[in-house]
């Protein structure tokens, strides 16, 4: 076969935003009626609210490869699944596809509460576009992978949230399409379950068919596919090997703050036991970070600060948060034993203090100053005056082959087990 | 090895009916989820779907001859309003299901491909059962009555085609304004309860003042039930006008079906 499984040439999507959904029967009707009288001019309102989630997205695909999309939300990745699943029209352009496509882009589409497991597997199989037959034909394949044989005959209103999506699961990862369009399906169920729809990705993948795979997980689309295209507000910024891809992608974006300067805004800092000047989270060369970093990647914290008046109490270091707020630990330079402690000197001081690798699991982290003179009087307390800075950690998880996805829980340590 | 093109029909008006068809192993599979899931987990179950109609023919039947005291010739009152409940309810039934079945299914409009076609159609299938049942009861008061069919029966399956088209054609149109508009939520109910009493359905036609006749007959079901009726307990033979109520039908349907159509291409962007 030498055409291509999918070619997309020049598809562009517009949204006409606020009109879209502000179909009511009033404004119809008015408006038709000022058209007939020409009193409404179709005004160039309409045009300044348009919005291209698509815009000129060209790139072909060949027969038994995996693609993976990646870009930030609202990069036109759904907006793209949807237009190549034929739910969404394109504005323009044309898209070809050589083969039996299935669409993935929700599991469970379709499934009923009121109805049992058993009848839920047809009904979902033959709205994926599976015919009676072949759901006949794979039923218990299905239903041992889902592993609720128990509950086929119990409305799935009365499965926990696990089973469901389990169940939903096996139906989707029966399909036998030639070619398979995904969205971030993975992010469903616990730990273990992830682990075993992987597997069953990389199966199908294995087994000559065309894939695209949309997700944020790195470490999925880093392990299953062997290209990557990059959508950046709706283009396509890249396409190639998908570590080159994910790589540059990970440099560019991410919510980095990775330097605080004391410009003196804040005068609920200025004190004469320790005036911060900087405070920075740096890579092994200490440069401040300028992308996200990878978990088993070294960085430090720099804190920087004036003394003019030496008191023994003083205590400094840093709180680490999750973006949502939750505190993960507090270090502090006095955490050692005293004659391990630096020195505090008059003047200048520069402190750096290397952040454990392989501890944090995947996401965002912000990290706050802590200053104190101990048990007397707070300096820069964290979230009430302290400098703030921010990083993620995205990949590096581990190099074991079964953790390609954030690990479950706030932390992600590696801990060595020896048989005993 | 299958080839699909993807791009905008703009100019493009057609109605696919091969991809329909082969779809039509879900149309099969949503027409019994929704005929499982009506009486699922309801006490009587099945039984509600003869105690809603019997409960609408008794209190039609009462209202229209015992009150009114109508004059239906020598057919008993019971059984000439069952024979215009058949149209009636069929149509109903199709109208209020299938309007705002795609409202209903965004969910799966939103995230899979298929003839969106099928969801309304679905709904027309389903709403078969609840004629099935009419007629049932209808057997039962005619073996009650001892009354004999007349031969004008053989017509009964046009006309019953006619009330599969006229509920199809209401429920396609209304299926895809609602989309747009939400409004026709609150119209249909209103339209359906106004049409359930400008349908000659407890009584004959020839009540209605022969100058309003014509515009009586533009009401899409009004033939259709007379037709239905009229093959059943027999009587005169629908009014000439009666024709003009299907050629109604028949224009709605096709124009309904384009207009779905056109709807369809945006429907996912709109919901």
């Amino acid at each position: 076969m030498s055409e291509a499984a999918i070619q997309v040439e020049g598809v562009s999507k517009v949204f006409q935003l606020g009109v879209v959904g502000s179909y009511d029967l009033r404004s119809t009707l008015v408006n038709s009626f000022h058209r007939i009288t020409g009193s409404l001019s179709r005004t160039n309102g309409h045009h300044e609210q348009e919005f291209w989630a698509l815009k000129d997205v060209s790139f072909s695909v060949d027969h038994g490869q995996v693609i993976g999309i990646i870009g930030r939300n609202g990069a036109g990745k759904s907006t793209l699944l949807k237009v190549l699943s034929h739910i969404t029209e394109p504005t323009s352009g044309r898209v070809t596809i050589n083969g039996r496509v299935a669409s993935l882009l929700e599991v469970g589409t379709g499934f009923h509460p009121e109805l049992t497991g058993k009848e839920n597997i047809y009904l979902n199989g033959s709205i994926l576009g599976m015919s009676r037959k072949e759901i006949r034909k794979k039923f218990d394949e299905i239903v041992a992978f889902s592993g609720v044989e128990k509950f086929l005959s119990t409305p799935v209103k009365r499965y926990s949230s696990g089973m469901y999506v389990r169940l939903a699961f096996a139906v989707a990862a029966h399909l036998e399409p030639e070619i398979l369009v995904i969205d971030e399906v993975l992010a469903v169920g616990d730990a273990e379950f992830q682990q075993k729809c992987l597997g069953k990705m990389k199966d199908v993948s294995g087994q000559g068919r065309t894939v695209l795979f949309v997700s944020h997980q790195m470490n999925a689309v880093r392990e299953l596919c062997e290209k990557t295209i990059l959508l950046h507000q709706g283009q396509v910024k890249e396409y190639g090997n998908t570590i080159d891809v994910i790589k540059r992608y990970l440099n560019k974006e991410g919510n980095l703050l990775s330097e605080w300067v004391n410009e003196g805004e804040d005068d609920s800092l200025d004190n004469p036991f320790f005036r911060p000047t900087r405070f920075a989270i740096v890579d092994t060369s200490l440069a401040p970070l300028e992308r996200e970093i990878s978990n088993d990647e070294r960085v430090g914290i720099i804190i920087e600060g004036t003394v003019e008046k030496a008191d023994s109490s003083l205590t400094l270091g840093f709180a680490v948060y999750t973006l949502e707020g939750q505190l993960l630990y507090w270090s502090l330079q006095a955490d050692q034993e005293k004659e391990k402690w630096p020195a505090v000197n008059l003047g200048e001081n520069k402190y750096l203090c290397w952040l454990p690798t392989n501890f944090l699991n995947e996401g965002g982290y912000r990290i706050e100053m802590i200053l104190s003179l101990h048990y007397k009087e707070w300096l820069s307390r964290p979230e009430v005056n302290a400098p703030v800075l921010q990083f993620s950690i995205r990949g590096g998880l581990s190099s074991s082959p079964y953790w390609m996805l954030a690990r479950p829980g706030l932390l992600g340590p590696i801990l060595p087990f020896e048989k005993i | 090895m299958n080839q699909t093109i993807i791009e905008p029909r703009k100019h493009k008006l057609t109605l696919n009916l091969g991809e329909l068809y082969r779809y039509r192993e879900l149309l099969w599979t949503l027409t019994y989820r929704d005929y499982r899931v009506k009486y699922a987990q309801t006490f009587l179950g099945f039984a509600w779907a003869i105690i809603n109609p019997l409960f609408t023919l008794v209190i039609l039947s009462f209202v229209f001859g015992t009150v009114a005291n109508v004059d239906t010739g020598s057919v008993p009152h019971l059984l000439y309003t069952n024979a215009g409940l058949c149209g009636w309810a069929y149509f109903q039934a199709v109208m209020s299901t299938a309007g705002t079945s795609i409202i209903g299914a965004q969910g799966m409009v939103k995230k899979i491909y298929f003839p969106r076609l099928i969801i309304p159609l679905s709904k027309a299938i389903t709403a078969l059962i609840d004629l099935g049942i009419v007629f049932i009861i209808m057997a039962v008061l005619m073996v009650y009555y001892q009354f004999t069919p007349p031969t004008s029966l053989v017509y009964l399956p046009f006309f019953i085609l006619m009330a599969l088209v006229s509920g199809l054609a209401g429920g396609i149109w209304i299926s895809a304004l609602t989309i747009r508009y939400r409004d026709f939520q609150h119209i249909v109910p209103l339209l359906l309860r106004v049409g359930m009493y400008a349908t000659p359905i407890a009584f004959p036609a020839s009540l209605v003042p022969e100058k309003y006749l014509f515009l009586y007959y533009m009401n899409p079901v009004a033939g259709v039930v007379e037709g239905v009726r009229w093959c059943i307990v027999g009587g005169t033979s629908p009014h000439p006008y009666a024709y003009i109520s299907f050629v109604v039908v028949a224009v709605m349907f096709v124009l309904g079906l384009f207009y779905f159509k056109k709807i369809e291409r945006v429907m996912a962007d709109i919901l």
